[in-house]
Protein backbone atom coordinates (compact mmCIF):
# COMPACT_ATOMS: atom_id res chain seq x y z
CA UNK A 1 0.00 0.00 0.00
CA UNK A 2 0.97 3.58 -0.46
CA UNK A 3 1.76 4.80 2.98
CA UNK A 4 4.27 7.21 4.45
CA UNK A 5 6.23 7.97 1.34
CA UNK A 6 8.45 10.38 3.16
CA UNK A 7 11.90 9.80 1.82
CA UNK A 8 13.06 13.32 1.19
CA UNK A 9 14.27 13.61 -2.35
CA UNK A 10 15.72 16.69 -4.00
CA UNK A 11 12.56 16.87 -6.12
CA UNK A 12 10.42 16.73 -3.01
CA UNK A 13 12.46 19.57 -1.48
CA UNK A 14 12.00 21.74 -4.51
CA UNK A 15 8.30 20.95 -4.67
CA UNK A 16 7.87 21.91 -1.02
CA UNK A 17 9.92 25.04 -1.50
CA UNK A 18 7.81 26.13 -4.44
CA UNK A 19 4.65 25.43 -2.47
CA UNK A 20 5.97 27.43 0.47
CA UNK A 21 6.77 30.35 -1.81
CA UNK A 22 3.32 30.13 -3.33
CA UNK A 23 1.81 30.16 0.15
CA UNK A 24 3.68 33.40 0.82
CA UNK A 25 5.41 31.91 3.83
CA UNK A 26 9.03 32.37 2.96
CA UNK A 27 9.46 36.08 3.58
CA UNK A 28 8.88 35.39 7.27
CA UNK A 29 11.82 32.99 7.17
CA UNK A 30 15.04 34.79 6.41
CA UNK A 31 17.78 32.39 5.55
CA UNK A 32 15.39 29.77 4.25
CA UNK A 33 17.11 27.67 1.63
CA UNK A 34 16.33 24.56 -0.36
CA UNK A 35 18.55 22.49 1.89
CA UNK A 36 16.79 23.69 5.04
CA UNK A 37 13.74 21.50 4.93
CA UNK A 38 12.40 19.83 8.09
CA UNK A 39 14.49 17.09 9.52
CA UNK A 40 13.02 13.64 8.91
CA UNK A 41 13.41 10.65 11.16
CA UNK A 42 12.89 7.00 10.32
CA UNK A 43 9.67 5.36 11.46
CA UNK A 44 10.93 2.70 13.83
CA UNK A 45 13.29 0.39 12.01
CA UNK A 46 11.77 1.02 8.60
CA UNK A 47 13.19 3.04 5.73
CA UNK A 48 10.21 5.35 5.72
CA UNK A 49 10.58 8.70 7.42
CA UNK A 50 8.46 11.42 8.97
CA UNK A 51 9.15 15.15 9.35
CA UNK A 52 9.91 15.70 13.03
CA UNK A 53 7.24 18.35 13.46
CA UNK A 54 3.66 17.21 12.93
CA UNK A 55 0.41 18.81 14.00
CA UNK A 56 -2.23 18.00 16.63
CA UNK A 57 -5.90 18.93 16.27
CA UNK A 58 -7.31 18.69 19.84
CA UNK A 59 -9.39 21.85 20.43
CA UNK A 60 -7.76 23.77 17.60
CA UNK A 61 -9.58 22.02 14.72
CA UNK A 62 -12.95 21.56 16.40
CA UNK A 63 -14.72 24.47 14.69
CA UNK A 64 -17.92 22.76 13.55
CA UNK A 65 -19.52 24.17 10.41
CA UNK A 66 -18.27 27.71 11.02
CA UNK A 67 -17.31 28.88 7.51
CA UNK A 68 -14.98 31.60 8.68
CA UNK A 69 -13.04 29.26 10.97
CA UNK A 70 -13.11 26.42 8.40
CA UNK A 71 -11.36 28.75 5.97
CA UNK A 72 -8.82 29.75 8.62
CA UNK A 73 -7.99 26.12 9.49
CA UNK A 74 -7.71 25.27 5.79
CA UNK A 75 -5.07 28.01 5.48
CA UNK A 76 -3.26 26.45 8.43
CA UNK A 77 -3.21 23.01 6.80
CA UNK A 78 -2.03 24.56 3.54
CA UNK A 79 0.84 26.28 5.33
CA UNK A 80 1.67 23.11 7.25
CA UNK A 81 2.19 21.16 4.04
CA UNK A 82 3.94 24.05 2.35
CA UNK A 83 6.44 24.06 5.19
CA UNK A 84 7.10 20.35 4.83
CA UNK A 85 4.72 19.04 7.48
CA UNK A 86 3.63 15.41 7.46
CA UNK A 87 1.79 13.87 10.39
CA UNK A 88 -1.61 15.24 11.41
CA UNK A 89 -3.17 13.61 14.47
CA UNK A 90 -6.86 13.56 15.31
CA UNK A 91 -9.45 11.50 17.16
CA UNK A 92 -13.19 10.84 17.25
CA UNK A 93 -12.94 12.47 20.69
CA UNK A 94 -12.06 15.83 19.12
CA UNK A 95 -15.57 16.83 18.04
CA UNK A 96 -15.64 18.05 14.47
CA UNK A 97 -11.82 17.99 13.99
CA UNK A 98 -11.92 14.99 11.59
CA UNK A 99 -14.63 16.74 9.52
CA UNK A 100 -12.61 19.94 9.49
CA UNK A 101 -9.60 17.98 8.22
CA UNK A 102 -11.86 16.51 5.55
CA UNK A 103 -13.00 19.98 4.56
CA UNK A 104 -9.43 21.28 4.36
CA UNK A 105 -8.23 18.30 2.32
CA UNK A 106 -11.17 18.63 -0.06
CA UNK A 107 -10.24 22.30 -0.62
CA UNK A 108 -6.51 21.72 -0.92
CA UNK A 109 -6.30 18.28 -2.45
CA UNK A 110 -4.48 15.54 -0.60
CA UNK A 111 -0.84 16.47 -0.09
CA UNK A 112 1.77 13.82 -0.88
CA UNK A 113 3.38 14.38 2.48
CA UNK A 114 0.18 13.84 4.52
CA UNK A 115 0.60 11.16 7.14
CA UNK A 116 -2.93 10.85 8.50
CA UNK A 117 -3.09 9.55 12.07
CA UNK A 118 -6.43 8.71 13.67
CA UNK A 119 -7.64 6.90 16.75
CA UNK A 120 -10.19 4.37 17.89
CA UNK A 121 -11.93 5.59 21.01
CA UNK A 122 -14.55 3.39 22.66
CA UNK A 123 -16.86 6.14 23.99
CA UNK A 124 -17.40 7.32 20.40
CA UNK A 125 -19.54 4.18 19.92
CA UNK A 126 -19.63 1.57 17.19
CA UNK A 127 -17.09 -1.13 16.47
CA UNK A 128 -13.47 -0.33 15.62
CA UNK A 129 -14.15 -1.07 11.94
CA UNK A 130 -17.19 1.20 11.95
CA UNK A 131 -15.16 3.97 13.55
CA UNK A 132 -12.42 3.62 10.94
CA UNK A 133 -14.92 3.69 8.07
CA UNK A 134 -16.66 6.72 9.56
CA UNK A 135 -13.37 8.56 10.12
CA UNK A 136 -12.17 7.84 6.57
CA UNK A 137 -15.41 9.35 5.27
CA UNK A 138 -15.02 12.36 7.56
CA UNK A 139 -11.39 12.97 6.56
CA UNK A 140 -12.33 12.39 2.95
CA UNK A 141 -9.44 9.96 2.42
CA UNK A 142 -9.25 6.33 1.31
CA UNK A 143 -7.22 5.14 4.26
CA UNK A 144 -5.15 6.24 7.21
CA UNK A 145 -1.41 5.91 7.58
CA UNK A 146 -1.70 5.26 11.30
CA UNK A 147 -4.50 4.04 13.54
CA UNK A 148 -4.03 4.23 17.30
CA UNK A 149 -6.03 3.01 20.26
CA UNK A 150 -6.89 6.24 22.06
CA UNK A 151 -5.97 6.28 25.75
CA UNK A 152 -5.85 2.48 25.82
CA UNK A 153 -9.66 2.18 25.74
CA UNK A 154 -10.49 -1.52 25.24
CA UNK A 155 -7.01 -1.85 23.78
CA UNK A 156 -7.00 -5.66 23.53
CA UNK A 157 -10.12 -5.79 21.33
CA UNK A 158 -9.19 -2.73 19.28
CA UNK A 159 -5.57 -3.74 18.70
CA UNK A 160 -6.73 -7.13 17.44
CA UNK A 161 -8.93 -5.42 14.84
CA UNK A 162 -6.22 -2.93 13.90
CA UNK A 163 -3.82 -5.80 13.37
CA UNK A 164 -6.29 -7.41 10.96
CA UNK A 165 -6.69 -4.12 9.10
CA UNK A 166 -2.93 -3.80 8.81
CA UNK A 167 -2.56 -7.36 7.55
CA UNK A 168 -5.22 -6.61 4.93
CA UNK A 169 -3.29 -3.53 3.82
CA UNK A 170 -6.02 -1.18 5.01
CA UNK A 171 -3.73 0.86 7.25
CA UNK A 172 0.00 1.46 7.26
CA UNK A 173 0.81 1.40 10.93
CA UNK A 174 -0.90 0.76 14.24
CA UNK A 175 -0.27 1.96 17.76
CA UNK A 176 -1.55 3.11 21.13
CA UNK A 177 -1.78 6.47 22.86
CA UNK A 178 -1.65 7.88 26.33
CA UNK A 179 -1.01 11.37 27.68
CA UNK A 180 -0.26 13.40 30.81
CA UNK A 181 1.98 10.55 32.05
CA UNK A 182 -1.05 8.31 32.62
CA UNK A 183 -0.84 4.50 32.82
CA UNK A 184 2.80 4.24 31.85
CA UNK A 185 3.17 0.82 33.45
CA UNK A 186 0.40 -0.56 31.24
CA UNK A 187 1.80 1.21 28.18
CA UNK A 188 5.15 -0.39 28.91
CA UNK A 189 3.58 -3.85 29.11
CA UNK A 190 1.81 -3.36 25.79
CA UNK A 191 4.97 -2.08 24.13
CA UNK A 192 6.89 -5.06 25.42
CA UNK A 193 4.32 -7.73 24.59
CA UNK A 194 2.38 -6.51 21.55
CA UNK A 195 3.40 -5.94 17.99
CA UNK A 196 2.83 -2.20 17.55
CA UNK A 197 4.52 0.35 15.30
CA UNK A 198 3.78 3.57 17.18
CA UNK A 199 3.32 4.79 20.70
CA UNK A 200 1.99 8.28 21.40
CA UNK A 201 2.72 9.78 24.80
CA UNK A 202 3.29 13.09 26.52
CA UNK A 203 6.90 14.16 26.44
CA UNK A 204 8.10 17.72 26.84
CA UNK A 205 10.79 19.61 28.71
CA UNK A 206 8.58 19.94 31.79
CA UNK A 207 7.18 16.41 31.73
CA UNK A 208 9.95 13.91 31.18
CA UNK A 209 8.67 10.70 32.87
CA UNK A 210 8.83 8.88 29.53
CA UNK A 211 12.63 9.16 29.58
CA UNK A 212 12.79 6.60 32.37
CA UNK A 213 11.40 3.50 30.71
CA UNK A 214 9.13 4.14 27.73
CA UNK A 215 11.56 5.97 25.43
CA UNK A 216 14.40 3.47 25.96
CA UNK A 217 11.97 0.61 25.37
CA UNK A 218 10.66 2.25 22.20
CA UNK A 219 14.23 2.61 20.91
CA UNK A 220 15.02 -0.97 21.78
CA UNK A 221 11.91 -2.36 20.08
CA UNK A 222 11.95 -0.02 17.08
CA UNK A 223 8.62 1.57 18.02
CA UNK A 224 8.13 5.05 16.61
CA UNK A 225 7.25 7.71 19.22
CA UNK A 226 4.85 10.63 18.77
CA UNK A 227 5.27 13.24 21.50
CA UNK A 228 1.90 14.82 22.31
CA UNK A 229 1.31 17.94 24.42
CA UNK A 230 4.74 19.31 23.49
CA UNK A 231 3.82 22.61 25.17
CA UNK A 232 1.97 20.91 28.03
CA UNK A 233 -1.31 21.95 26.47
CA UNK A 234 0.01 25.45 25.71
CA UNK A 235 0.78 26.65 29.23
CA UNK A 236 4.51 25.96 28.88
CA UNK A 237 5.15 28.22 25.91
CA UNK A 238 2.47 30.78 26.68
CA UNK A 239 3.86 31.34 30.20
CA UNK A 240 7.42 31.71 28.92
CA UNK A 241 6.25 34.21 26.32
CA UNK A 242 3.95 36.11 28.70
CA UNK A 243 6.68 36.46 31.30
CA UNK A 244 9.01 37.73 28.61
CA UNK A 245 11.62 35.11 29.50
CA UNK A 246 14.70 35.38 27.30
CA UNK A 247 16.05 32.43 25.38
CA UNK A 248 19.61 31.76 26.59
CA UNK A 249 22.25 32.96 24.15
CA UNK A 250 24.00 29.58 24.00
CA UNK A 251 20.85 27.96 22.56
CA UNK A 252 21.29 29.91 19.30
CA UNK A 253 24.02 27.41 18.43
CA UNK A 254 21.27 24.80 18.05
CA UNK A 255 19.04 27.11 16.06
CA UNK A 256 16.85 28.06 19.04
CA UNK A 257 15.84 31.63 18.34
CA UNK A 258 12.29 31.33 19.66
CA UNK A 259 10.72 29.46 22.57
CA UNK A 260 8.94 27.24 20.06
CA UNK A 261 12.29 26.15 18.65
CA UNK A 262 13.79 25.70 22.10
CA UNK A 263 10.93 23.55 23.40
CA UNK A 264 10.30 21.49 20.27
CA UNK A 265 13.95 20.89 19.41
CA UNK A 266 14.43 19.57 22.93
CA UNK A 267 11.72 16.97 22.26
CA UNK A 268 12.54 15.85 18.75
CA UNK A 269 16.27 15.65 19.36
CA UNK A 270 15.68 12.80 21.80
CA UNK A 271 16.94 9.79 19.83
CA UNK A 272 13.82 7.74 20.54
CA UNK A 273 11.30 10.44 19.55
CA UNK A 274 10.06 10.37 15.97
CA UNK A 275 8.00 13.55 15.95
CA UNK A 276 6.21 16.11 18.10
CA UNK A 277 2.68 17.29 17.31
CA UNK A 278 2.03 20.83 18.56
CA UNK A 279 -1.52 22.08 17.97
CA UNK A 280 -2.23 25.68 17.04
CA UNK A 281 -4.87 28.01 15.63
CA UNK A 282 -2.36 30.70 14.61
CA UNK A 283 -0.44 30.84 11.36
CA UNK A 284 2.45 32.69 13.03
CA UNK A 285 2.68 29.97 15.68
CA UNK A 286 2.61 27.26 13.03
CA UNK A 287 5.50 28.93 11.22
CA UNK A 288 7.49 29.12 14.46
CA UNK A 289 6.71 25.49 15.24
CA UNK A 290 7.68 24.25 11.79
CA UNK A 291 10.95 26.12 11.99
CA UNK A 292 11.84 23.95 14.97
CA UNK A 293 12.13 21.03 12.58
CA UNK A 294 15.15 22.53 10.86
CA UNK A 295 18.69 21.52 11.72
CA UNK A 296 20.85 22.06 13.75
CA UNK A 297 19.57 20.08 16.70
CA UNK A 298 20.98 19.89 20.23
CA UNK A 299 22.94 16.79 21.19
CA UNK A 300 22.72 14.95 24.52
CA UNK A 301 24.80 17.39 26.58
CA UNK A 302 22.98 20.41 25.18
CA UNK A 303 19.64 18.77 25.90
CA UNK A 304 20.65 18.39 29.56
CA UNK A 305 21.63 22.05 29.65
CA UNK A 306 18.26 23.02 28.17
CA UNK A 307 16.36 20.97 30.75
CA UNK A 308 18.40 22.48 33.61
CA UNK A 309 17.76 25.96 32.27
CA UNK A 310 13.97 25.45 32.29
CA UNK A 311 14.06 23.82 35.74
CA UNK A 312 15.91 26.84 37.11
CA UNK A 313 13.32 29.34 35.83
CA UNK B 1 0.94 10.61 38.83
CA UNK B 2 -2.28 8.69 39.48
CA UNK B 3 -4.53 8.19 36.52
CA UNK B 4 -7.59 10.07 37.70
CA UNK B 5 -5.85 12.85 39.62
CA UNK B 6 -4.19 13.88 36.37
CA UNK B 7 -7.51 14.72 34.71
CA UNK B 8 -8.27 18.39 34.61
CA UNK B 9 -11.43 20.26 33.72
CA UNK B 10 -9.73 21.36 30.49
CA UNK B 11 -9.66 17.75 29.32
CA UNK B 12 -13.45 17.82 29.05
CA UNK B 13 -13.83 20.98 26.97
CA UNK B 14 -12.87 20.11 23.39
CA UNK B 15 -13.14 23.58 21.84
CA UNK B 16 -11.65 27.04 22.25
CA UNK B 17 -13.34 30.20 23.52
CA UNK B 18 -13.26 31.69 20.03
CA UNK B 19 -15.18 28.73 18.62
CA UNK B 20 -17.75 28.72 21.43
CA UNK B 21 -18.54 32.42 21.11
CA UNK B 22 -18.73 32.10 17.33
CA UNK B 23 -21.20 29.26 17.91
CA UNK B 24 -23.45 31.53 20.01
CA UNK B 25 -23.13 34.17 17.33
CA UNK B 26 -24.00 31.82 14.47
CA UNK B 27 -27.08 30.51 16.27
CA UNK B 28 -28.22 34.10 16.83
CA UNK B 29 -27.66 35.03 13.21
CA UNK B 30 -29.48 32.02 11.84
CA UNK B 31 -32.60 32.45 14.00
CA UNK B 32 -33.02 36.21 14.01
CA UNK B 33 -35.69 37.67 14.48
CA UNK B 34 -37.10 34.75 16.47
CA UNK B 35 -35.43 36.35 19.50
CA UNK B 36 -38.22 38.92 19.67
CA UNK B 37 -40.87 36.22 19.95
CA UNK B 38 -38.95 34.07 22.44
CA UNK B 39 -38.20 37.07 24.63
CA UNK B 40 -41.88 38.07 24.52
CA UNK B 41 -42.79 34.52 25.56
CA UNK B 42 -40.38 34.69 28.48
CA UNK B 43 -41.70 38.06 29.65
CA UNK B 44 -45.29 36.81 29.30
CA UNK B 45 -44.43 33.74 31.39
CA UNK B 46 -43.03 35.91 34.21
CA UNK B 47 -46.10 38.18 34.15
CA UNK B 48 -48.39 35.12 34.25
CA UNK B 49 -46.38 33.70 37.17
CA UNK B 50 -46.85 36.96 39.07
CA UNK B 51 -50.59 36.74 38.41
CA UNK B 52 -50.65 33.17 39.74
CA UNK B 53 -51.40 31.71 36.29
CA UNK B 54 -48.68 29.08 36.70
CA UNK B 55 -50.18 26.48 34.38
CA UNK B 56 -50.17 28.84 31.43
CA UNK B 57 -46.67 30.08 32.26
CA UNK B 58 -45.34 26.50 32.22
CA UNK B 59 -47.21 25.78 29.01
CA UNK B 60 -45.49 28.73 27.34
CA UNK B 61 -41.97 27.70 28.26
CA UNK B 62 -42.16 23.91 27.75
CA UNK B 63 -41.83 24.14 23.94
CA UNK B 64 -38.97 26.61 24.37
CA UNK B 65 -36.94 23.84 26.06
CA UNK B 66 -37.68 21.43 23.23
CA UNK B 67 -36.59 24.09 20.73
CA UNK B 68 -33.31 24.74 22.57
CA UNK B 69 -32.70 20.98 22.79
CA UNK B 70 -33.12 20.62 19.07
CA UNK B 71 -31.50 23.77 17.73
CA UNK B 72 -28.91 24.79 20.31
CA UNK B 73 -27.72 21.33 21.34
CA UNK B 74 -28.43 18.89 18.54
CA UNK B 75 -27.97 21.13 15.53
CA UNK B 76 -25.11 23.28 16.77
CA UNK B 77 -23.39 22.35 20.02
CA UNK B 78 -23.20 18.65 19.07
CA UNK B 79 -20.84 19.58 16.23
CA UNK B 80 -18.30 20.57 18.85
CA UNK B 81 -19.01 18.10 21.63
CA UNK B 82 -20.65 14.70 21.24
CA UNK B 83 -21.90 14.98 24.84
CA UNK B 84 -24.31 17.72 23.68
CA UNK B 85 -26.58 14.99 22.29
CA UNK B 86 -27.11 13.73 25.82
CA UNK B 87 -27.71 17.22 27.13
CA UNK B 88 -30.32 17.60 24.39
CA UNK B 89 -32.17 14.61 25.89
CA UNK B 90 -32.09 16.33 29.27
CA UNK B 91 -33.55 19.50 27.74
CA UNK B 92 -36.31 17.46 26.07
CA UNK B 93 -36.97 15.83 29.44
CA UNK B 94 -37.29 19.29 31.01
CA UNK B 95 -39.86 20.23 28.35
CA UNK B 96 -41.91 17.20 29.38
CA UNK B 97 -41.44 17.97 33.08
CA UNK B 98 -42.77 21.47 32.47
CA UNK B 99 -45.86 20.00 30.83
CA UNK B 100 -46.70 18.27 34.12
CA UNK B 101 -47.64 21.45 36.02
CA UNK B 102 -48.97 22.95 32.79
CA UNK B 103 -51.46 20.15 32.21
CA UNK B 104 -52.21 18.92 35.73
CA UNK B 105 -51.26 21.75 38.08
CA UNK B 106 -48.70 19.40 39.67
CA UNK B 107 -46.68 21.14 42.38
CA UNK B 108 -48.02 24.62 41.68
CA UNK B 109 -48.56 26.94 44.62
CA UNK B 110 -52.15 27.77 45.49
CA UNK B 111 -51.44 31.26 46.69
CA UNK B 112 -50.33 34.11 44.48
CA UNK B 113 -46.61 34.66 44.58
CA UNK B 114 -46.98 38.19 45.91
CA UNK B 115 -48.92 37.00 48.96
CA UNK B 116 -46.41 34.43 50.28
CA UNK B 117 -45.29 35.05 53.83
CA UNK B 118 -41.80 35.03 55.33
CA UNK B 119 -39.07 32.85 53.88
CA UNK B 120 -41.33 31.80 51.03
CA UNK B 121 -41.69 35.41 49.96
CA UNK B 122 -37.92 35.87 50.02
CA UNK B 123 -37.43 32.78 47.86
CA UNK B 124 -40.09 33.93 45.42
CA UNK B 125 -38.57 37.39 45.20
CA UNK B 126 -35.26 35.68 44.45
CA UNK B 127 -37.04 33.66 41.76
CA UNK B 128 -38.35 36.87 40.19
CA UNK B 129 -34.91 38.43 40.26
CA UNK B 130 -33.39 35.32 38.68
CA UNK B 131 -36.02 35.27 35.93
CA UNK B 132 -35.35 38.94 35.15
CA UNK B 133 -31.61 38.18 35.13
CA UNK B 134 -32.14 35.53 32.47
CA UNK B 135 -34.42 37.71 30.37
CA UNK B 136 -32.75 41.10 30.62
CA UNK B 137 -29.70 41.41 32.88
CA UNK B 138 -27.58 38.68 31.29
CA UNK B 139 -28.10 39.99 27.73
CA UNK B 140 -27.34 43.54 28.90
CA UNK B 141 -24.11 42.50 30.63
CA UNK B 142 -23.09 40.53 27.53
CA UNK B 143 -23.81 43.56 25.32
CA UNK B 144 -21.18 45.51 27.23
CA UNK B 145 -18.41 43.07 26.40
CA UNK B 146 -19.32 41.37 23.15
CA UNK B 147 -20.65 41.91 19.69
CA UNK B 148 -24.46 42.06 19.41
CA UNK B 149 -24.79 38.61 17.90
CA UNK B 150 -22.92 37.03 20.80
CA UNK B 151 -25.63 38.14 23.22
CA UNK B 152 -27.54 35.12 24.46
CA UNK B 153 -31.31 35.28 24.45
CA UNK B 154 -34.00 33.31 26.29
CA UNK B 155 -35.47 30.63 24.06
CA UNK B 156 -32.57 30.69 21.60
CA UNK B 157 -29.57 29.95 23.82
CA UNK B 158 -29.29 27.53 26.70
CA UNK B 159 -27.98 29.73 29.54
CA UNK B 160 -30.72 32.41 29.61
CA UNK B 161 -33.34 29.72 29.04
CA UNK B 162 -32.11 27.80 32.08
CA UNK B 163 -31.78 30.95 34.23
CA UNK B 164 -35.25 32.30 33.39
CA UNK B 165 -36.85 28.89 33.88
CA UNK B 166 -35.17 28.50 37.26
CA UNK B 167 -36.64 31.84 38.28
CA UNK B 168 -40.10 30.77 37.14
CA UNK B 169 -39.87 27.43 38.92
CA UNK B 170 -38.98 29.24 42.14
CA UNK B 171 -41.89 31.61 41.68
CA UNK B 172 -44.42 28.89 40.91
CA UNK B 173 -43.62 25.60 42.62
CA UNK B 174 -43.42 24.44 46.21
CA UNK B 175 -41.79 21.63 48.18
CA UNK B 176 -39.79 18.79 46.66
CA UNK B 177 -41.34 19.48 43.27
CA UNK B 178 -39.15 22.57 43.11
CA UNK B 179 -36.11 20.26 43.03
CA UNK B 180 -37.70 18.09 40.37
CA UNK B 181 -38.16 20.99 37.98
CA UNK B 182 -35.03 22.88 39.01
CA UNK B 183 -32.59 19.97 38.73
CA UNK B 184 -31.93 20.08 34.99
CA UNK B 185 -31.55 23.88 34.76
CA UNK B 186 -29.26 23.80 37.83
CA UNK B 187 -27.08 21.03 36.38
CA UNK B 188 -26.86 22.83 33.05
CA UNK B 189 -25.82 26.09 34.75
CA UNK B 190 -23.10 24.21 36.61
CA UNK B 191 -21.81 22.58 33.40
CA UNK B 192 -22.02 25.80 31.44
CA UNK B 193 -20.35 27.79 34.23
CA UNK B 194 -17.47 25.30 34.38
CA UNK B 195 -17.13 25.38 30.58
CA UNK B 196 -16.94 29.18 30.56
CA UNK B 197 -14.48 29.05 33.43
CA UNK B 198 -12.19 26.70 31.46
CA UNK B 199 -12.54 29.05 28.49
CA UNK B 200 -11.52 31.89 30.84
CA UNK B 201 -14.71 33.79 30.04
CA UNK B 202 -15.78 36.31 32.67
CA UNK B 203 -19.43 35.38 32.02
CA UNK B 204 -18.82 32.27 34.16
CA UNK B 205 -19.19 34.24 37.38
CA UNK B 206 -22.78 35.29 36.56
CA UNK B 207 -23.77 31.65 36.14
CA UNK B 208 -22.17 30.70 39.46
CA UNK B 209 -23.91 33.60 41.26
CA UNK B 210 -27.28 32.55 39.80
CA UNK B 211 -26.56 28.94 40.69
CA UNK B 212 -25.79 29.83 44.31
CA UNK B 213 -28.85 32.08 44.59
CA UNK B 214 -31.15 29.49 43.02
CA UNK B 215 -29.85 26.71 45.25
CA UNK B 216 -30.44 28.81 48.40
CA UNK B 217 -33.94 29.73 47.19
CA UNK B 218 -34.72 26.04 46.50
CA UNK B 219 -33.68 25.17 50.07
CA UNK B 220 -35.79 28.00 51.48
CA UNK B 221 -38.84 26.90 49.50
CA UNK B 222 -38.47 23.29 50.61
CA UNK B 223 -38.30 24.40 54.22
CA UNK B 224 -41.30 26.61 53.59
CA UNK B 225 -43.28 23.52 52.64
CA UNK B 226 -42.76 21.91 56.03
CA UNK B 227 -43.70 25.16 57.79
CA UNK B 228 -46.68 26.22 55.74
CA UNK B 229 -46.86 23.68 52.94
CA UNK B 230 -49.96 23.96 50.88
CA UNK B 231 -49.68 22.58 47.41
CA UNK B 232 -52.25 21.19 45.14
N1 LIG C 1 -4.29 10.74 24.58
C1 LIG C 1 -4.01 11.26 23.42
O1 LIG C 1 -4.03 10.58 22.42
C2 LIG C 1 -3.65 12.71 23.33
C3 LIG C 1 -3.70 13.52 24.46
C4 LIG C 1 -3.31 14.85 24.35
C5 LIG C 1 -2.93 15.36 23.12
N2 LIG C 1 -2.92 14.57 22.00
C6 LIG C 1 -2.53 15.09 20.68
O2 LIG C 1 -1.41 15.93 20.85
C7 LIG C 1 -1.66 17.21 20.29
C8 LIG C 1 -0.91 18.29 21.02
O3 LIG C 1 -1.33 18.40 22.36
P1 LIG C 1 -2.24 19.60 22.89
O4 LIG C 1 -2.98 20.18 21.75
O5 LIG C 1 -3.03 19.10 24.03
O6 LIG C 1 -1.21 20.64 23.49
P2 LIG C 1 0.06 21.44 22.95
O7 LIG C 1 0.32 21.14 21.52
O8 LIG C 1 1.14 21.21 23.94
O9 LIG C 1 -0.41 22.95 23.11
C9 LIG C 1 -1.38 23.50 22.29
C10 LIG C 1 -1.51 24.96 22.64
O10 LIG C 1 -0.26 25.59 22.43
C11 LIG C 1 -0.45 26.83 21.80
N3 LIG C 1 0.66 27.05 20.86
C12 LIG C 1 1.04 26.24 19.83
N4 LIG C 1 2.12 26.76 19.22
C13 LIG C 1 2.44 27.91 19.87
C14 LIG C 1 3.45 28.89 19.71
N5 LIG C 1 4.38 28.77 18.76
N6 LIG C 1 3.44 29.94 20.55
C15 LIG C 1 2.51 30.06 21.52
N7 LIG C 1 1.54 29.16 21.73
C16 LIG C 1 1.50 28.09 20.90
C17 LIG C 1 -1.75 26.74 21.05
O11 LIG C 1 -2.42 27.99 21.13
P3 LIG C 1 -2.57 28.90 19.79
O12 LIG C 1 -3.76 28.36 19.09
O13 LIG C 1 -2.74 30.27 20.34
O14 LIG C 1 -1.31 28.73 19.01
C18 LIG C 1 -2.52 25.68 21.83
O15 LIG C 1 -3.42 26.28 22.72
C19 LIG C 1 -3.19 17.33 20.40
O16 LIG C 1 -3.71 18.35 19.58
C20 LIG C 1 -3.61 15.94 20.03
O17 LIG C 1 -3.62 15.76 18.63
C21 LIG C 1 -3.27 13.25 22.10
Amino acid sequence: MHHCVHRLTRRHCLKLLTAAMAAGLLPAWPGFAADSMPWQKPIGNSNNTLPVIGMGTWRTFNVGSDRQLLAARTELVKAFFALGGGLIDSSPMYGSAPDVMGYALAQLGKADSLFAAEKIWSPAGGSAREQVADLQRRWNIAQFNLLQVHNLTDWREHLAVLRELKAAGKVGYIGITTSHGRRHAEVEQIMAAEDIDFVQLTYNIAQRDAEQRLLPLAAEKGIAVIANRPYNGGSLIKNLKRRGERIPGWAAEYGCNSWAEFLLKFIVSHPAVTCAIPATTQLAHLQENMRAGLNPMPAAAARQQMARFIEAL
Amino acid sequence: MTSYASYQLQDFVPFSAEVYFRLLERISESWWPLHVLSLALGIAAVVLALKNRGRLACLLIAPVWAFVALVFFRQHYAQLNWAANYIAYAFFAQAILLLLPALTGFGLSKSAAATMPGRGAVAIAMGGAIAVTGLIVQPLIALMGASGWQVQVFGIHADPTAITTLGLVLMLLRGWRVWLLAAIPLIWLLLSGLTLWVLQATAAWLLFVVLAAALSACVLLCRFLSAAGRTR
